[in-house]
Formats: C-alpha cells, sequence, structure tokens
C-alpha cells in the first residue's frame, strides 16, 4: 500500500521541516526524489545537458515498473542545456527523471504551483490521481488543501518571525495616473529561429489589472523583458502614454518588475542595499517623487521584516518572495509586473495580495500580472491578454 | 562506446603527447606534429574536421592579427635581434609570429579534433570513460555544471539589473560604475542554488551516488584504435622534439 | 580535506575566474578580471591554509583549463602564477578576512588591506608571469599588455625586462581590483555557506523554506 501525504499549514508554520520528517520515517522511503521551490531545485546540477540529466537519474536495470512521465517530448530537447528551460519545463523533466529512476518516493515542495493548468493537472493525475501510484507521494502545495485518498497533515501556525500586515500594503500610496503601453507589430525571435512574437498588438490600459496567460514556454517573460528593455524588439513599435518607448536604448523607467524567482531580482545583498541602488539608479529619472525611507521602512514592516539589514539570501524562500513586492508596491513607478505572485504563498496571503493589487488599480496604477492561478485571477477583475501562435489576444 | 573506436583516454593522452611536442620542438618537428593531426583528422574525426578547423581559425586569427601588429607593425623586429642587439627586420618578425601562430593554432586544432571526434558523446560518457579518480570525474561534473548555472545566473541578474535601471544594454558610464553590483548579483545567486542543492536536494536524494554510479567506466580504458595511435605518438613526439 | 560543499566551493570559484569574462563583455568594462575566485576559494576557507592553497589552486587550474579549450589557448600555461597566487591568497590574501567581513566596514583598515595585498599580489603575478611570456611566447600573448611590452622594446629594453616592466605596469592595478572583488564577494557571501566548508557539515541536517 503506497502512502499519498499532503502537508498543509500557512506560510513559516513548518511546512518543510514536516515534510524534512516526514521523509526519514523508515516506512516511508529509504531515499526520495525531491523537487523543491522553484526549477533551481527541481534539477540534480550535475548536469549540463538534458540527456545527462536524465542518464544521472535513469534506472538501467528497471527495477521500479511504473509508467514515464512524458508530458515534453525531451528526446527531442537532448542536447539543450537544462537551465535554458523554462522554469515549468525542468519542473517536469525532474518529474520525467523520477519517473524513469529507482526511486520508491518523490516529495514536493511547491514546485507544481509553477506549471500551467494542463501540466499541473498531468503531474497530479501521475502522482496519484486517477490510478494508484507504484511509490510514495509527500506533496505541499498552498493551492492545494485536501486531496481524495490522501492523507492530510496540518502544520499550525505558532507564532511567525515574519508575521507582517499585508492589508497596510498599499496604505500611503497616493492615486498615479500611469500611461497607457501599447504594443504595436511586435516582432520578436531569439537567435536560432525560435520566433516569439510575429506581428503582435495589445493596448494596456492604467487602472486594470492584466492577466498574461499562455503555456510554458509561450513568450510571457520574453514579453516582460521587452517591456523592461532586456530585449529589443526585431521591429515593432511599444508606446507609453503616447509617446515612443525604447527601453532597451533609454532605460526603463516605468515598470517595477517582481521575478517569478524572487533571487531573480536582487541588485545588493541587504534589503537596505537594493532599495538604495534602485533610488539612485532612478534619481532625476523618474517622474515621480521616489519613495522615502520612512515609507520604504513601513512597507517592509507591512511584509513582516523590521530590519532593512537582513541578508536577503539568508531568509526563507517564503520569505523573500514577499520582500520581492516591495520595490513595486513602493509606488515609485507606475507600472508594475508581479511574475507568478503566489507561488509559495498561502491562501491568506494571496486574497491580501489580490486586495492590494485591486487597490492599485483603484489608484490609476497599471498592473501586469502572470500567473497560473486562476483562483488567485478570479479575485481580481482583469483583461486576460494571452500569448498564442506568436500573437497577443486580449480579452 | 564500440571498442573499436579510439577511447577518451586514448585520445587526451595523444593529445597531449602531441601539444608537447608542439610547445617543445621547432619548425621541422611542428611538420611531423602537423602531419600525425592531419592523419589523425582524417581517419578518426572525418566530417568534424572541419568543425575542428573552423573553430580553430575563430579562436587563432584574432590572436595571430594582434601578434602581426605588436611584432611586424610596432616592433618591427623579431625578439633573437633584440636580444643580440642587431637591427632586425620586419621580414624576420613576420617569420617569429607565423611559427608562434603556427605553433598555437596546432595545439588548439589538436583539442579540437578531440572535442570533434566525442562531439556526439555528452560530457557525462566522457568523463566517464576518463581513467580519473572519482573525486576528479565529480568536480569537472560539477564544473561544467556550475558554468552552466553561472551563465543562467548572469542571464538573470542582467535582467534583474536593467529592469531596475543599473546597468544598461549599451556601453555607458553606469554600466562601468555598477560592474561590482552584477558581479554581487551573479555570486548570489550561484551561491543561494548550490545552498538548497547541499541543503535538501542531495542529501534527500543520495544523488552524488547516483551521479558516482553514472561516472563509473564500463568499458576497457583503451581499445584496439588506441594501442595503435599511442606508439605512434611517442614515436613522433620524439622525432619532433629531436628534430629541433 | 575535499569535502563535497569543498568540491563546490572549487568549482563555483573555477566558474565564477572563467565567467568573469562574460560579465566584461556585457557591460563592456576594458579589463580582464581571471583570478577573482581563486582568491576567493582561499579567503572562504581560511583559516585551514592547507585547504586554502590546494583548494584555490585548484579552481584557478580548473578555470585555466576550460578557458584555454573555449577563449584563448594562452592561458593554461600560466598554471605557474596560478600556483603563485593561490599560494600568496592562502597564506597572505586569507589572513584579511576578519577585516573584509566586519560590520560595519572599517574604512581605512579595508583599504589598506587591500591595497598591500593587491600591489604586492601583483608584483608576485608580473615576476612569475614574464619569464613565461618570454619563453613560451616570445614576449606577446593576447592580451593588451603586449603593447606596454612593444613599449618597453622600443625604448631599447631587452625582452624579459620589457615583459617584467609591462607586468608592473598592469598587474598591481589588475591584481588591486580582484582582491577588492574578492574581498567584496566574501563580505556578501551568507553565512551558511562559509560555515559548510569550514565544517564537516551535515548534509541531512535541514532548513525551513516555507
Amino acid at each position: 500500500m503506497y502512502r499519498r501525504e499532503l502537508i498543509t499549514g500557512p506560510n513559516f508554520s513548518g511546512r518543510s521541516r514536516a515534510l524534512r520528517t516526514l521523509l526519514r520515517e523508515p516506512d516511508f522511503a529509504l531515499r526520495s526524489f525531491f523537487v523543491g521551490p522553484y526549477a533551481e531545485a527541481a534539477l540534480s546540477g550535475l548536469s549540463s545537458t538534458l540527456s545527462d540529466e536524465i542518464a544521472i537519474y535513469r534506472d538501467e536495470d528497471a527495477t521500479a515498473s511504473r509508467p514515464v512521465f512524458w508530458p515534453v517530448d525531451f528526446a527531442a530537447l537532448a542536447d539543450r542545456k537544462p537551465q535554458t528551460l523554462s522554469g515549468g519545463e525542468q519542473i517536469l523533466l525532474a518529474l520525467h527523471c523520477f519517473s524513469q529512476s529507482k526511486y520508491r518516493a518523490i516529495a514536493i515542495d511547491t514546485a507544481l504551483e509553477q506549471l500551467d493548468g494542463k501540466n499541473r493537472a498531468l503531474a497530479l493525475d501521475y502522482l496519484g490521481g486517477s490510478r494508484e501510484p507504484e511509490f510514495n507521494v509527500a506533496l505541499i502545495d498552498n493551492r492545494i488543501d485536501a486531496l481524495p485518498s490522501w492523507s492530510r497533515r496540518e502544520q499550525r501556525a505558532e507564532g511567525s518571525a515574519y508575521a507582517g500586515d499585508l492589508s497596510a500594503l498599499t496604505g500611503e500610496l497616493v492615486p498615479h495616473r500611469a500611461g497607457a503601453i501599447v504594443i504595436h507589430n511586435l516582432h520578436f525571435g531569439y537567435r536560432r529561429g525560435r520566433t516569439i512574437f510575429q506581428g503582435a498588438n495589445a493596448t494596456l490600459e492604467p487602472g486594470v489589472a492584466h492577466r498574461l496567460q499562455g503555456p510554458n514556454g509561450a513568450g510571457k517573460t520574453t514579453l516582460l523583458k521587452i517591456l523592461v528593455g532586456v530585449l529589443s524588439p526585431a521591429s515593432g513599435r511599444i508606446l507609453l502614454n503616447g509617446v515612443r518607448y525604447e527601453p532597451a536604448r533609454s532605460g526603463n523607467r516605468a515598470i517595477a518588475l517582481a521575478a517569478q524567482n524572487p533571487d531573480h531580482q536582487w541588485c545588493g545583498a541587504t534589503l537596505r542595499e537594493d532599495i538604495s541602488r534602485r533610488r539612485s539608479a532612478l534619481a532625476g529619472r523618474a517622474a515621480a517623487p521616489l519613495p522615502s525611507d520612512e515609507r520604504i521602512v513601513s512597507l517592509s514592516r507591512a511584509l513582516g521584516f523590521p530590519s532593512l539589514d537582513l541578508h536577503l539570501y539568508e531568509l526563507p524562500l517564503a520569505a523573500r518572495k514577499r520582500l520581492s513586492w516591495l520595490w513595486p508596491f513602493s509606488g515609485a513607478l507606475p507600472w508594475i509586473m508581479l511574475d507568478e505572485p503566489t507561488i509559495g504563498q498561502d491562501r491568506e496571503t494571496r486574497l491580501k495580495l489580490a486586495d492590494a493589487i485591486r487597490r492599485l488599480c483603484s489608484l490609476g496604477y497599471g498592473i501586469i500580472v502572470v500567473t497560473h492561478d486562476d483562483d488567485f485571477a478570479a479575485e481580481i477583475s482583469h483583461r486576460t491578454l494571452a500569448i498564442e501562435a506568436m500573437q497577443i489576444r486580449t480579452s | 562506446m564500440p571498442q573499436a573506436k579510439i577511447t577518451p583516454n586514448g585520445a587526451v593522452a595523444f593529445a597531449l603527447m602531441l601539444i608537447g611536442a608542439t610547445m617543445a620542438t621547432g619548425k621541422h618537428g611542428l611538420s611531423i606534429v602537423a602531419v600525425l593531426g592531419i592523419a589523425f583528422a582524417t581517419l578518426e574525426v572525418r566530417a568534424g574536421t572541419v568543425t575542428a578547423l573552423k573553430r580553430s581559425l575563430v579562436l587563432v586569427l584574432p590572436l595571430a592579427a594582434f601578434m602581426l601588429l605588436v611584432w611586424v607593425v610596432i616592433v618591427g623586429r623579431a625578439p633573437a635581434d633584440i636580444a643580440a642587439g642587431s637591427v632586425g627586420s620586419r621580414d624576420t618578425a613576420l617569420l617569429y609570429v607565423a611559427l608562434i601562430c603556427t605553433r598555437l593554432f596546432l595545439v588548439v586544432f589538436l583539442i579540437q579534433l578531440i572535442v570533434a571526434c566525442f562531439a556526439n558523446s555528452t560530457p557525462l560518457r566522457f568523463i566517464g570513460a576518463l581513467r580519473v579518480p572519482m573525486t576528479v570525474k565529480r568536480l569537472l561534473m560539477f564544473t561544467l555544471s556550475l558554468v552552466e548555472t553561472f551563465r543562467h545566473a548572469i542571464d538573470r541578474a542582467y535582467t534583474a539589473l536593467i529592469a531596475c535601471g543599473l546597468i544598461s544594454r549599451r556601453r555607458s558610464v553606469r554600466n562601468f560604475v555598477n560592474g561590482w553590483v552584477l558581479v554581487q548579483t551573479v555570486w548570489l545567486t550561484a551561491i543561494t542554488i548550490v545552498l538548497g542543492r547541499l541543503r535538501d536536494k542531495w542529501p534527500i536524494e543520495d544523488t552524488l551516488g547516483l551521479l558516482d554510479h553514472a561516472l563509473r567506466p564500463t568499458a576497457r580504458s583503451l581499445s584496439c584504435r588506441d594501442l595503435v595511435w599511442l606508439p605512434i605518438a611517442v614515436v613522433a613526439t620524439i622525432a619532433a622534439v629531436a628534430a629541433r | 580535506m575535499l569535502t563535497t560543499p569543498r568540491l563546490i566551493a572549487i568549482a563555483l570559484c573555477a566558474a565564477l575566474n572563467f565567467s568573469i569574462g562574460s560579465i566584461v563583455y556585457l557591460i563592456k568594462l576594458p579589463i580582464y578580471l581571471d583570478s577573482i575566485g581563486t582568491i576567493l576559494c582561499a579567503v572562504l576557507l581560511y583559516p585551514d591554509r592547507r585547504a586554502a592553497f590546494i583548494c584555490a589552486w585548484i579552481s584557478g587550474a580548473l578555470s585555466l583549463l576550460l578557458s584555454g579549450l573555449l577563449i584563448n589557448p594562452f592561458v593554461p600555461w600560466f598554471e605557474l602564477t596560478d600556483v603563485a597566487i593561490a599560494l600568496f591568497s592562502a597564506f597572505v590574501i586569507a589572513t584579511g578576512a576578519e577585516t573584509f567581513r566586519a560590520r560595519p566596514i572599517r574604512p581605512v583598515a579595508f583599504t589598506t588591506t587591500i591595497l598591500l595585498f593587491g600591489i604586492s599580489l601583483g608584483v608576485i603575478a608580473a615576476l612569475v608571469s614574464a619569464p613565461i611570456v618570454v619563453y613560451l611566447f616570445g614576449g606577446v600573448t593576447g592580451s593588451g599588455s603586449a603593447f606596454v611590452v612593444a613599449f618597453f622594446l622600443k625604448t631599447g629594453q631587452q625582452l624579459l625586462s620589457a615583459a617584467i616592466l609591462s607586468g608592473l605596469t598592469a598587474e598591481p592595478i589588475d591584481k588591486t581590483l580582484q582582491v577588492l572583488v574578492a574581498a567584496l564577494l566574501f563580505r556578501a557571501t551568507p553565512n551558511d555557506f562559509i560555515v559548510m566548508l569550514r565544517t564537516s557539515y551535515d548534509l541531512a541536517a535541514g532548513k525551513d523554506n516555507t
């Protein structure tokens, strides 16, 4: 009889610790396959090609007879470097490796939250949906409270070092009329013939939340990078408030980005260093006054961090994710982009974040959210920008 | 890997011997090395030789142009002339540069031939086949993987710093001033990734045990082809060094 | 001595040495920094000087090998310079670890230490590299210092003295920058990682991420 264990509870209640304790139980497994939060924690980190990653885990004797999880044609990507796959694809690769391995158990710590709807359903089905799996499963997922036939272990919050007041996130913000972003005839492709956009058009109005949607690898992150100036379109125009906007040339002065993995957005070792560098980068170039020290401290406390001198990289991952919202919510820039903001966040946090986004919209800020979380998206009135077939379709 | 083909052990030993000969010999010895290199390319590498040649030229031609500029255009005489205190000439400088560049090209070409010879292999299989201690194999795998992790981290940090306006895509004073921030961000990103693996993934899975299993050699150290090429390389090395 | 965290540190520092070239290209800096990882590796492993030297040396050698294979075929021949840098880093530069990590930073002590170590390392690197530059490559490698060598040759210097003078002109500046960057990276490195390197770390212990 194989075990399926779901570990639930709020953030900072010790779920990851409980997961590790479970993995040490003698009747769970001698060794488990582990898929941690974010793509970098999903793969072994020992290979420089996809085929090597699979080869490291492959059970040559096929002792664990179970179906192979194959949502993506990994054979066609054999020479690709694992780090060049999108985050969701790396999670799927990890599950594929597990399905070919000898491991009798798998532990997943919030990683499934990064998958789009279709792949998430496939993964959950493989782990014990429609058929009896021949391996033990331990799962932490903020979007699941219970699953049929799964045991549930609930962790309770016992006071947290990171307790804050998320409802105070937008308290001090003043109305801010952001300019509309108009994308006209956008063409972009990476080298080696991979076209992402071909004549794409879209209009993004301030005061409205826009949900950017598309399957893993469709081009959502590419669009974000074009809008902040990391990538330059091959052709086409982007207008901001009616004026040509070329951030690749002039620098980003309009959009505050909270990255999917918070470690991909820091520019300092501590919060103080990070904010001070951002402010000095914008000094004299921003359209509106930059947030004061008091505002930054107040926001930091609202997010649960009384000190700006904590070493960012020594904080728990869920804490770093919350801190990644600080700069976007400071009001420094008129447009705010949140890339998968709810990953690793419990239900209460997600609701408060939705509330904060609604308030930002009412104040006239522009909001772009990339999220696979349909429940979270339903909390915010939004327009959908779906990236498909190299176009952006608005609905 | 089929035993009839040259093995990574044989190929590396072959290349090392010839590289040593290249650095130790003069112009007559270089022709012996060149002939053996061409024979190896024809018989072992075949179509991959074109790729090896292209890559070698890409690496060496800019260096050759640079050395021409310094020695022939600017200095105008060879080091031997300088040491002898003689006037020298641009012709002797040109001959001198030609010798250095030929030597360099041969070294690079030999290395690229080995890479091309095993182009269809993966790093795991190539390193696994080497007869070196497991610690060395682990280290090579870690390094190759971390180079990719760094490249990934550089891309992410680059995005982050452009997004917050600290650096720009074009050359600028801002980039020079904030270059340190990019380095710091890349380092911290890489450390965080590595810490996560050391704390969680690797101990839970015993991933390193899997790696050791995957790196264990499954074939003999040397194949019949190796036992043909290696003695030839030894003879060629001796002949090349003697011919200097 | 070569625990898994230390092997990782070696590989990380080798990758840092190798990758700094990419960073320099991205932000278009006019200098090439190739031993930051070597110096950093030694400082991370202080006070175990023997481990610091061996790990620093291996990380330097690995990065020279990678660079030689993929970017610049001249560099692997400077292994002796790598040994000298690793030795100096492990037995001298690493003693500045407490100064580098002091919070708040002590500006005078920090600056003095960096300048002293950087200039000293630059002089050593210049003296060790010069014979290699002269006897293996006739005085000219692929770096910009070749112009400085050419200048000194034009002024009537012999090859070895020209190479030494060229090295003494450029290396102290380059190495001081590298010691500075290594010190700042050491300062920013999370404590957890340093503890892992300096102790026999129990891989079974975990930390709550959520």
